[in-house]
Protein backbone atom coordinates (compact mmCIF):
# COMPACT_ATOMS: atom_id res chain seq x y z
CA UNK A 1 0.00 0.00 0.00
CA UNK A 2 1.28 3.46 -0.99
CA UNK A 3 2.19 5.60 2.22
CA UNK A 4 -0.05 8.77 2.51
CA UNK A 5 0.94 12.17 2.60
CA UNK A 6 1.21 12.28 6.33
CA UNK A 7 3.68 9.42 6.98
CA UNK A 8 5.87 10.31 4.37
CA UNK A 9 6.07 14.61 5.87
CA UNK A 10 6.79 12.63 9.26
CA UNK A 11 9.52 10.13 7.47
CA UNK A 12 11.31 12.98 5.85
CA UNK A 13 11.23 15.81 8.81
CA UNK A 14 12.53 12.65 11.28
CA UNK A 15 15.06 12.27 8.31
CA UNK A 16 15.67 15.73 8.52
CA UNK A 17 16.19 15.47 12.25
CA UNK A 18 18.42 13.19 12.07
CA UNK A 19 20.47 14.31 9.48
CA UNK A 20 20.14 11.34 7.28
CA UNK A 21 20.31 13.55 3.40
CA UNK A 22 19.70 10.84 1.15
CA UNK A 23 16.34 9.75 3.33
CA UNK A 24 15.30 13.19 3.64
CA UNK A 25 16.10 14.14 -0.20
CA UNK A 26 13.74 10.91 -1.25
CA UNK A 27 11.41 11.50 1.46
CA UNK A 28 10.62 15.41 -0.26
CA UNK A 29 10.34 14.03 -3.79
CA UNK A 30 7.67 11.76 -2.33
CA UNK A 31 5.93 14.20 -0.22
CA UNK A 32 5.55 16.50 -3.71
CA UNK A 33 4.65 13.61 -5.51
CA UNK A 34 1.59 13.00 -3.33
CA UNK A 35 0.47 16.91 -4.11
CA UNK A 36 -1.87 17.58 -6.55
CA UNK A 37 -0.03 18.83 -9.68
CA UNK A 38 -0.73 23.03 -10.30
CA UNK A 39 -1.72 23.43 -14.01
CA UNK A 40 -2.82 26.53 -15.65
CA UNK A 41 -6.94 27.16 -16.60
CA UNK A 42 -7.91 25.11 -18.60
CA UNK A 43 -7.97 26.48 -22.35
CA UNK A 44 -4.13 27.87 -21.87
CA UNK A 45 -2.91 26.77 -24.67
CA UNK A 46 -5.52 28.05 -27.35
CA UNK A 47 -5.41 31.26 -25.31
CA UNK A 48 -1.37 31.41 -26.01
CA UNK A 49 -1.95 30.67 -29.78
CA UNK A 50 -4.66 33.46 -29.85
CA UNK A 51 -2.06 35.96 -28.26
CA UNK A 52 0.52 34.62 -30.81
CA UNK A 53 -1.29 35.28 -33.47
CA UNK A 54 -2.44 39.08 -32.58
CA UNK A 55 0.94 40.02 -31.12
CA UNK A 56 3.05 40.62 -34.04
CA UNK A 57 6.41 39.17 -34.54
CA UNK A 58 9.07 42.58 -33.69
CA UNK A 59 11.54 42.50 -36.24
CA UNK A 60 14.76 41.60 -35.03
CA UNK A 61 16.90 44.60 -33.30
CA UNK A 62 20.75 44.27 -34.38
CA UNK A 63 22.51 44.01 -31.24
CA UNK A 64 24.38 47.33 -30.63
CA UNK A 65 28.22 47.19 -30.77
CA UNK A 66 29.61 48.05 -27.52
CA UNK A 67 32.84 49.94 -28.42
CA UNK A 68 33.52 50.29 -24.36
CA UNK A 69 33.66 46.37 -24.27
CA UNK A 70 36.67 46.12 -26.58
CA UNK A 71 39.85 45.80 -25.10
CA UNK A 72 42.10 47.12 -27.47
CA UNK A 73 39.85 50.49 -27.72
CA UNK A 74 39.92 50.81 -24.01
CA UNK A 75 43.61 50.60 -24.04
CA UNK A 76 43.57 52.91 -26.62
CA UNK A 77 41.47 55.52 -24.48
CA UNK A 78 43.60 55.10 -21.44
CA UNK A 79 46.96 55.39 -23.29
CA UNK A 80 45.35 58.76 -24.95
CA UNK A 81 44.46 59.88 -21.72
CA UNK A 82 47.89 59.07 -20.20
CA UNK A 83 49.51 60.95 -22.77
CA UNK A 84 47.35 63.93 -22.26
CA UNK A 85 47.47 64.05 -18.67
CA UNK A 86 51.13 64.20 -19.01
CA UNK A 87 51.28 66.77 -21.93
CA UNK A 88 48.72 69.46 -19.96
CA UNK A 89 51.55 71.58 -18.43
CA UNK A 90 52.84 71.97 -22.26
CA UNK A 91 48.87 72.20 -23.31
CA UNK A 92 48.37 74.53 -20.70
CA UNK A 93 50.59 77.16 -22.74
CA UNK A 94 48.77 76.64 -25.81
CA UNK A 95 45.35 76.84 -24.32
CA UNK A 96 46.36 80.09 -22.87
CA UNK A 97 47.38 81.38 -26.17
CA UNK A 98 44.93 80.30 -27.95
CA UNK A 99 42.74 82.06 -25.25
CA UNK A 100 44.32 85.18 -25.84
CA UNK A 101 44.27 84.73 -29.97
CA UNK A 102 40.25 84.63 -29.64
CA UNK A 103 40.12 87.95 -27.89
CA UNK A 104 41.83 89.63 -30.98
CA UNK A 105 41.24 89.87 -34.89
CA UNK A 106 43.08 86.58 -36.67
CA UNK A 107 45.73 87.61 -38.62
CA UNK A 108 48.32 85.52 -40.56
CA UNK A 109 50.97 85.76 -38.02
CA UNK A 110 48.96 84.96 -34.89
CA UNK A 111 47.69 81.77 -37.30
CA UNK A 112 51.87 80.78 -37.93
CA UNK A 113 52.73 81.44 -34.50
CA UNK A 114 49.73 80.02 -33.15
CA UNK A 115 50.53 76.52 -35.01
CA UNK A 116 54.15 76.53 -34.54
CA UNK A 117 53.79 77.06 -31.15
CA UNK A 118 50.83 73.71 -31.43
CA UNK A 119 53.83 71.84 -32.92
CA UNK A 120 56.44 73.11 -29.87
CA UNK A 121 53.87 72.11 -27.15
CA UNK A 122 53.01 68.65 -29.63
CA UNK A 123 57.01 68.02 -29.41
CA UNK A 124 57.61 68.61 -25.89
CA UNK A 125 54.71 66.38 -24.97
CA UNK A 126 56.11 63.50 -27.44
CA UNK A 127 59.37 64.13 -25.49
CA UNK A 128 58.03 64.19 -21.92
CA UNK A 129 56.22 60.71 -22.83
CA UNK A 130 59.39 59.23 -24.15
CA UNK A 131 61.36 60.56 -21.30
CA UNK A 132 58.45 58.40 -19.08
CA UNK A 133 58.92 55.38 -21.57
CA UNK A 134 63.00 55.58 -20.53
CA UNK A 135 62.10 55.65 -16.61
CA UNK A 136 59.93 52.94 -16.89
CA UNK A 137 62.72 51.05 -19.23
CA UNK A 138 65.15 52.14 -16.13
CA UNK A 139 62.93 50.77 -13.29
CA UNK A 140 62.60 47.33 -15.20
CA UNK A 141 66.15 46.80 -15.92
CA UNK A 142 66.74 47.95 -12.74
CA UNK A 143 63.89 45.25 -10.94
CA UNK A 144 65.39 42.53 -13.68
CA UNK A 145 68.35 41.59 -11.91
CA UNK A 146 67.29 40.70 -8.30
CA UNK A 147 64.22 38.64 -9.80
CA UNK A 148 66.58 37.05 -12.30
CA UNK A 149 67.08 34.57 -9.61
CA UNK A 150 65.99 31.16 -8.84
CA UNK A 151 64.47 32.10 -5.48
CA UNK A 152 63.19 35.82 -6.50
CA UNK A 153 61.67 33.98 -9.51
CA UNK A 154 59.79 31.05 -6.73
CA UNK A 155 58.10 33.83 -4.57
CA UNK A 156 57.06 35.83 -7.89
CA UNK A 157 55.25 32.37 -8.96
CA UNK A 158 54.20 32.08 -5.41
CA UNK A 159 52.21 35.41 -5.47
CA UNK A 160 50.84 34.97 -8.44
CA UNK A 161 49.07 31.26 -7.75
CA UNK A 162 47.61 33.35 -4.47
CA UNK A 163 46.70 36.18 -6.21
CA UNK A 164 45.04 33.79 -8.83
CA UNK A 165 43.37 31.51 -6.09
CA UNK A 166 41.94 34.53 -4.28
CA UNK A 167 40.68 35.99 -7.36
CA UNK A 168 38.65 33.14 -7.62
CA UNK A 169 37.49 32.87 -4.19
CA UNK A 170 36.15 36.31 -4.25
CA UNK A 171 34.64 35.18 -7.71
CA UNK A 172 33.11 31.64 -6.06
CA UNK A 173 31.88 34.06 -3.07
CA UNK A 174 30.53 36.78 -5.22
CA UNK A 175 28.25 34.29 -7.62
CA UNK A 176 26.91 32.32 -4.86
CA UNK A 177 26.00 35.46 -3.05
CA UNK A 178 23.98 36.96 -6.38
CA UNK A 179 20.91 35.56 -6.13
CA UNK A 180 18.39 37.40 -8.52
CA UNK A 181 19.98 37.98 -12.49
CA UNK A 182 19.28 37.26 -15.90
CA UNK A 183 20.86 34.18 -17.35
CA UNK A 184 20.99 35.93 -20.92
CA UNK A 185 18.69 38.00 -23.10
CA UNK A 186 16.22 35.73 -24.10
CA UNK B 1 5.17 10.72 -30.06
CA UNK B 2 7.23 13.45 -31.85
CA UNK B 3 10.59 14.63 -30.13
CA UNK B 4 11.01 18.41 -29.00
CA UNK B 5 13.70 18.77 -31.79
CA UNK B 6 10.49 17.46 -34.55
CA UNK B 7 8.06 19.87 -32.37
CA UNK B 8 10.14 22.87 -33.11
CA UNK B 9 11.53 22.30 -36.79
CA UNK B 10 7.75 22.06 -37.67
CA UNK B 11 6.73 25.00 -35.39
CA UNK B 12 9.50 27.05 -37.17
CA UNK B 13 8.25 26.16 -40.54
CA UNK B 14 5.10 27.48 -39.03
CA UNK B 15 3.21 24.70 -38.36
CA UNK B 16 0.64 25.81 -35.84
CA UNK B 17 -0.32 22.56 -34.11
CA UNK B 18 3.59 21.80 -33.34
CA UNK B 19 3.35 25.16 -31.35
CA UNK B 20 -0.06 24.08 -30.05
CA UNK B 21 1.45 20.79 -28.95
CA UNK B 22 4.82 22.25 -27.11
CA UNK B 23 2.56 24.53 -25.51
CA UNK B 24 0.75 21.64 -24.23
CA UNK B 25 3.22 19.72 -23.16
CA UNK B 26 5.02 22.08 -20.89
CA UNK B 27 1.99 24.49 -19.77
CA UNK B 28 1.99 22.67 -16.63
CA UNK B 29 6.15 22.85 -15.48
CA UNK B 30 6.25 26.57 -16.64
CA UNK B 31 2.88 27.68 -14.90
CA UNK B 32 4.17 25.99 -11.92
CA UNK B 33 7.31 27.47 -11.41
CA UNK B 34 5.85 30.65 -12.04
CA UNK B 35 2.95 30.69 -9.94
CA UNK B 36 4.85 29.17 -7.28
CA UNK B 37 7.49 31.91 -7.68
CA UNK B 38 5.19 35.06 -7.47
CA UNK B 39 2.50 33.49 -5.48
CA UNK B 40 -0.48 34.79 -7.67
CA UNK B 41 -2.07 32.39 -9.79
CA UNK B 42 -3.84 34.92 -12.14
CA UNK B 43 -0.90 37.13 -12.92
CA UNK B 44 1.15 33.60 -13.12
CA UNK B 45 -1.38 32.91 -16.36
CA UNK B 46 -0.50 36.27 -17.73
CA UNK B 47 3.45 35.46 -17.27
CA UNK B 48 3.43 31.94 -18.22
CA UNK B 49 1.80 33.11 -21.68
CA UNK B 50 4.34 35.74 -21.72
CA UNK B 51 7.27 32.96 -21.78
CA UNK B 52 5.77 31.24 -24.58
CA UNK B 53 4.96 34.06 -26.83
CA UNK B 54 8.72 34.66 -26.08
CA UNK B 55 9.36 31.00 -27.03
CA UNK B 56 7.65 31.57 -29.94
CA UNK B 57 9.38 34.60 -31.02
CA UNK B 58 13.05 33.37 -30.40
CA UNK B 59 12.59 29.44 -31.56
CA UNK B 60 14.66 30.03 -34.02
CA UNK B 61 17.81 30.27 -31.07
CA UNK B 62 17.08 27.29 -29.73
CA UNK B 63 19.67 24.64 -29.86
CA UNK B 64 18.43 21.00 -30.38
CA UNK B 65 21.11 19.81 -28.50
CA UNK B 66 19.86 20.84 -25.31
CA UNK B 67 16.84 20.09 -23.86
CA UNK B 68 13.91 22.05 -24.51
CA UNK B 69 12.48 22.31 -21.16
CA UNK B 70 16.16 23.73 -20.40
CA UNK B 71 15.58 26.65 -22.52
CA UNK B 72 12.03 27.07 -21.51
CA UNK B 73 12.82 27.86 -17.87
CA UNK B 74 15.72 29.63 -18.39
CA UNK B 75 12.94 32.42 -20.14
CA UNK B 76 10.36 31.83 -17.60
CA UNK B 77 13.41 32.50 -15.12
CA UNK B 78 13.82 36.15 -17.01
CA UNK B 79 10.13 36.92 -17.24
CA UNK B 80 9.79 36.17 -13.42
CA UNK B 81 12.86 37.89 -12.62
CA UNK B 82 11.38 41.06 -15.18
CA UNK B 83 7.93 40.84 -12.77
CA UNK B 84 9.54 40.53 -9.51
CA UNK B 85 11.74 43.52 -10.21
CA UNK B 86 8.71 45.20 -11.51
CA UNK B 87 6.57 44.44 -8.20
CA UNK B 88 8.01 45.11 -5.05
CA UNK B 89 8.99 41.63 -3.43
CA UNK B 90 5.66 39.76 -1.91
CA UNK B 91 5.62 38.77 1.66
CA UNK B 92 3.88 36.61 3.11
CA UNK B 93 2.15 37.97 6.51
CA UNK B 94 2.49 35.74 9.34
CA UNK B 95 -0.82 36.58 10.78
CA UNK B 96 -3.59 36.55 7.92
CA UNK B 97 -1.90 34.71 5.56
CA UNK B 98 -4.21 31.94 5.08
CA UNK B 99 -7.60 34.07 4.94
CA UNK B 100 -5.40 36.43 2.07
CA UNK B 101 -4.57 33.37 -0.04
CA UNK B 102 -8.15 32.11 0.00
CA UNK B 103 -9.30 35.48 -0.80
CA UNK B 104 -7.36 35.51 -3.91
CA UNK B 105 -8.08 31.78 -4.78
CA UNK B 106 -4.45 30.97 -4.12
CA UNK B 107 -1.96 27.79 -4.35
CA UNK B 108 -3.22 25.88 -1.79
CA UNK B 109 -6.55 26.43 -2.77
CA UNK B 110 -6.05 25.43 -6.04
CA UNK B 111 -3.59 22.45 -4.86
CA UNK B 112 -6.56 21.13 -2.61
CA UNK B 113 -7.87 18.36 -4.84
CA UNK B 114 -10.75 16.36 -2.12
CA UNK B 115 -12.52 14.62 -5.60
CA UNK B 116 -10.58 11.14 -4.13
CA UNK B 117 -10.62 11.21 -0.75
CA UNK B 118 -12.46 11.30 2.45
CA UNK B 119 -13.60 14.70 3.76
CA UNK B 120 -11.07 14.34 6.86
CA UNK B 121 -7.98 13.06 4.98
CA UNK B 122 -9.02 15.73 2.15
CA UNK B 123 -8.49 18.55 4.55
CA UNK B 124 -5.98 16.98 6.00
CA UNK B 125 -4.08 17.25 3.15
CA UNK B 126 -5.53 20.68 1.88
CA UNK B 127 -3.68 22.12 5.41
CA UNK B 128 -0.73 20.38 4.48
CA UNK B 129 -0.68 21.30 0.84
CA UNK B 130 -1.63 25.34 2.25
CA UNK B 131 1.35 24.43 4.47
CA UNK B 132 3.63 23.57 2.20
CA UNK B 133 3.07 25.77 -0.21
CA UNK B 134 4.00 28.85 3.08
CA UNK B 135 6.74 27.54 3.60
CA UNK B 136 8.12 27.81 -0.09
CA UNK B 137 6.72 30.52 -0.42
CA UNK B 138 9.16 32.23 2.58
CA UNK B 139 12.17 30.61 0.55
CA UNK B 140 14.58 33.18 -0.97
CA UNK B 141 13.37 33.29 -4.60
CA UNK B 142 16.54 31.72 -5.20
CA UNK B 143 15.71 28.93 -3.04
CA UNK B 144 12.27 28.58 -4.30
CA UNK B 145 13.29 28.19 -7.77
CA UNK B 146 15.50 25.63 -7.31
CA UNK B 147 13.08 23.73 -5.13
CA UNK B 148 10.23 23.60 -7.74
CA UNK B 149 12.74 22.70 -10.43
CA UNK B 150 14.23 19.58 -8.59
CA UNK B 151 12.01 18.70 -6.22
CA UNK B 152 8.18 19.24 -8.17
CA UNK B 153 9.27 19.59 -11.56
CA UNK B 154 11.70 16.64 -11.49
CA UNK B 155 15.22 19.01 -13.26
CA UNK B 156 18.08 17.92 -13.41
CA UNK B 157 21.32 19.78 -11.25
CA UNK B 158 22.53 20.53 -14.80
CA UNK B 159 19.20 21.40 -15.82
CA UNK B 160 19.23 24.23 -13.04
CA UNK B 161 22.21 25.33 -13.53
CA UNK B 162 21.38 26.42 -17.20
CA UNK B 163 18.42 27.56 -16.76
CA UNK B 164 19.98 29.73 -13.89
CA UNK B 165 23.31 30.55 -14.48
CA UNK B 166 24.63 29.26 -11.35
CA UNK B 167 27.50 27.12 -10.70
CA UNK B 168 27.14 23.25 -9.79
CA UNK B 169 27.97 23.80 -6.05
CA UNK B 170 26.05 26.70 -5.63
CA UNK B 171 23.02 24.83 -6.56
CA UNK B 172 23.53 21.86 -4.61
CA UNK B 173 23.92 24.37 -1.55
CA UNK B 174 21.09 26.20 -2.68
CA UNK B 175 19.03 22.96 -2.53
CA UNK B 176 20.66 21.65 0.16
CA UNK B 177 19.00 25.47 2.73
CA UNK B 178 16.25 25.12 1.22
CA UNK B 179 15.09 22.03 2.06
CA UNK B 180 16.50 22.54 6.12
CA UNK B 181 14.50 25.62 5.89
CA UNK B 182 11.57 24.50 4.83
CA UNK B 183 11.89 21.26 7.15
CA UNK B 184 12.26 24.31 9.76
CA UNK B 185 9.23 26.22 8.84
CA UNK B 186 7.02 22.62 8.40
CA UNK B 187 7.87 22.61 11.94
CA UNK B 188 7.21 25.80 13.00
CA UNK B 189 3.74 25.61 11.27
CA UNK B 190 2.82 22.99 13.51
CA UNK B 191 4.21 19.90 11.11
CA UNK B 192 6.12 17.98 13.43
CA UNK B 193 6.09 14.01 13.83
CA UNK B 194 2.51 12.65 14.41
CA UNK B 195 2.54 12.07 18.35
CA UNK B 196 4.13 15.85 18.68
CA UNK B 197 1.89 17.64 16.46
CA UNK B 198 -0.92 20.13 17.38
CA UNK B 199 -2.87 21.95 15.31
CA UNK B 200 -1.08 21.90 11.81
CA UNK B 201 -1.10 24.61 9.61
CA UNK B 202 -2.45 27.09 12.86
Amino acid sequence: MRPSHDEILDRWLAAEADGREDDAETALFALFETLPPLAPPAGFANRVIVRAALAPIPAPVPARRNLVAVPWLRALVALSLLIVGLALPWLSGLLRSLAGVTGSLWSLADMVRLGMEGLVAVSQGLGAALALWDWLLEIGRTLQAPFATPAAALVMVVCLLVSVAAFHFLRDLISRDRSWIHVEPI
Amino acid sequence: MKTEAELVAEALRGAEEAFREIVVRFERPVYSLIARMIQDPAAAEDLAQEVFLKAFRRLETYDPARKFSSWLFKIAHNTTIDHLRRHAPETIPLEGGKDREEDRGGLAAVLADESTENPSSAAERRDMARSLERAIARLRPEYREAVVLFYIEGASYQEICEATDLPLGTVKTNLHRARKELAEEMARLGWGPAETRSAPGS
